[in-house]
């Protein structure tokens, strides 16, 4: 065979032989993060990391929810009580429900509301609900804890992130802090009476357990694990005794400070100002949904409580409009004081006149 | 007579001794899983059961703690239901019978012989008993906020296989007891 017919024929067949371009491998979303977290940070990453300990299951032996069904406010009657616990959260114009008999066992939804994927996270040993955006990630429950509270992590990276802290303290993501979505820890009652055509989280989560049962205890009344006088089970980085360990606060932070406000002093004030560092906030009562909202309010206006209206999308009027909403959630004091030990503390009993 | 032929005798042999460690089995299985949360009080009184989820019945939750696969209401209990969590339960359970029923049938075989166990055939089943014991232990203590719960989880893993082993090596010994007494 001559040259000039070998060549394209050797051509040919390296082109042949020439492996496939292959399809750009779809870029997934990270977790969302910011660089400098808006928390106070009382203790180095290292010994945060120091701090982990198993808290008995293994990486996700307490399996997240990761495709969530849900209900109508009809139908979850039938299941739940109007004092049983619920998650609440209002994105996007849309209303969803968590019951806490369902959290107890599975303690993270990774979930998509009006379009926005995000995680709902709960952590039965520290009281506390805190609501992230996570891009595409996942976030799952580490087996791990800190100050007794759930560490999450991020399933595309690994990273490791502390519910409470929402800051990550090992893996690539270190140092970073999560962008952290308001939810409302409150009774079914009472989130239903705000959001009459709120969804809620079905019992069909693709695993079986017993969503009849608490294993820790009761909320209504506070039993066993909950009861605000019982010990906890794990060790704490810093410990208080100016509240019982398990009485609930609705704690804030901002890059300068942590504050927690009592329960008491929130069913008592309507309005509650507070300094925390150089910044001034503003704690406003919501009797609805027994909570409290926490504003920057930097030029210290005066809230005038009875122009105050509480909506679906929370507290507006009165004075609130020109103020930046900061992040709050209810904790157990004694996993607040291990995080935030540096804290101020308002409505504790030896602060009564 | 073997060792092997006096376990199984006095397992097996007669009645009332297999009516006793299939009880003390079934008896420890309950409580065993009623303590790892698998049975529970929660049932609406009547009697119903599904199996949605056959495909984690390899799946753990922990060490040598499986997930389970369906749900059976039988009057006010709810049993959260794998397979192999109730394997392990009943298997344990039945060591513990049998270790019963034999230390029980060392002591009477010494005594009826006037032949004296060396260093004492009960005794010789306390650690077994105690690691049976040992598997409920720390989760009990989480139940009643113990703080020592923290530090007890570590060694958790390592309870079951050590009862098991513990249990398995009384009922060996035992059993030489036994055929030793009885040859």
């Amino acid at each position: 065979m001559s040259r000039w017919r070998l060549t394209p024929i050797i051509l040919f067949a390296s082109w042949l032989l020439l492996p496939l371009p292959q399809p750009m491998p779809q870029a997934r979303a990270a977790l969302p993060t910011v660089e400098a977290p808006r928390v106070p940070l009382a203790y180095s990453l290292q010994e945060f990391r120091q701090a982990v300990r198993s808290g008995g299951p293994g990486k996700d032996g307490i399996p997240s929810i990761d495709r969530p069904r849900f209900h109508s406010v009809a139908a979850a009657d039938a299941l739940l009580a109007p004092g049983d616990r619920v998650i609440g959260l209002y994105l996007g114009g849309e209303a969803s429900a968590y019951p806490q008999r369902i959290l107890v066992w599975h303690e993270i939804v990774n979930d998509s509301v009006a379009g926005r994927p995000v995680s709902i996270t709960y952590c039965p040993l520290t009281g506390s609900a805190l609501g992230f955006h996570r891009g595409d990630a996942e976030l799952g429950v580490s087996g791990r804890l800190v100050n007794s509270n759930l560490v999450m992590y991020d399933r595309i990276t690994g990273s490791e992130v502390p519910q409470m802290l929402g800051v990550a303290i090992d893996g690539p993501l270190a140092g970073q802090g999560l962008d952290e979505l308001r939810v409302i820890w409150t009774t079914w009652g009472a989130w239903k009476a705000r959001h009459p055509d709120t969804r809620v989280l079905s019992r069909e989560t693709g695993h079986v357990r017993n969503y009849r049962r608490d294993p820790y205890g009761s909320y209504a009344p506070r039993r066993g694990y909950y009861r605000p006088q019982s010990s906890r089970l794990f060790p704490v980085m810093a410990e208080s005794r100016r509240l019982p360990p398990k009485a609930s606060v609705l704690g804030f932070r901002t890059r300068q400070g942590a504050a927690a406000v009592t329960r008491e002093a929130l069913r008592r004030e309507a309005v509650i100002e507070l300094a925390v560092g150089d910044g001034h906030y503003t704690v406003i009562r919501d009797a609805g949904l027994a909570t409290g909202w926490v504003f920057h309010n930097p030029r210290r206006v005066t809230i005038r409580v009875d122009e105050l209206t509480f909506g679906p999308a929370g507290v507006s009027g009165g004075g609130t409009e020109a103020l930046d909403p900061i992040n709050a959630f209810e904790a157990m004091w004694f996993a607040w004081a291990a995080f935030y030990p540096e804290t101020l503390l308002y409505g504790a009993p030896e602060d009564a006149p | 007579m073997t060792a092997l032929s006096a376990l199984c005798d006095a397992l097996i042999g007669r009645p009332r001794d297999a009516a006793l460690v299939g009880g003390v089995g079934l008896a420890y299985a309950g409580l065993y899983l009623w303590v790892i949360g698998d049975l529970a009080p929660g049932g609406g009184g009547g009697l119903a059961a599904s199996f949605p989820a056959w495909e984690r019945v390899w799946q753990t939750r922990g060490p040598l703690y499986f997930e389970p696969v369906g749900l059976i209401e039988a009057g006010p209990w709810i049993w959260t239901f794998s397979p192999l969590n109730t394997l392990l339960a009943l298997g344990l359970g039945l060591l513990l019978g049998g270790n019963l029923v034999l230390g029980w049938r060392v002591r009477h075989a010494a005594r009826h012989c006037a032949w004296r166990a060396p260093g004492g055939s009960l005794l010789a089943a306390l650690p077994a008993l105690l690691a049976g014991g040992a598997c409920c232990a720390p989760m009990l203590l989480i139940w009643l906020g113990l703080p020592l719960a923290g530090a007890l989880i570590p060694v958790l893993p390592w309870l079951l296989p050590l009862a098991a082993l513990l249990l398995l090596a009384s009922l060996g010994i035992l059993a030489r007891r036994l055929a030793a007494s009885t040859s």
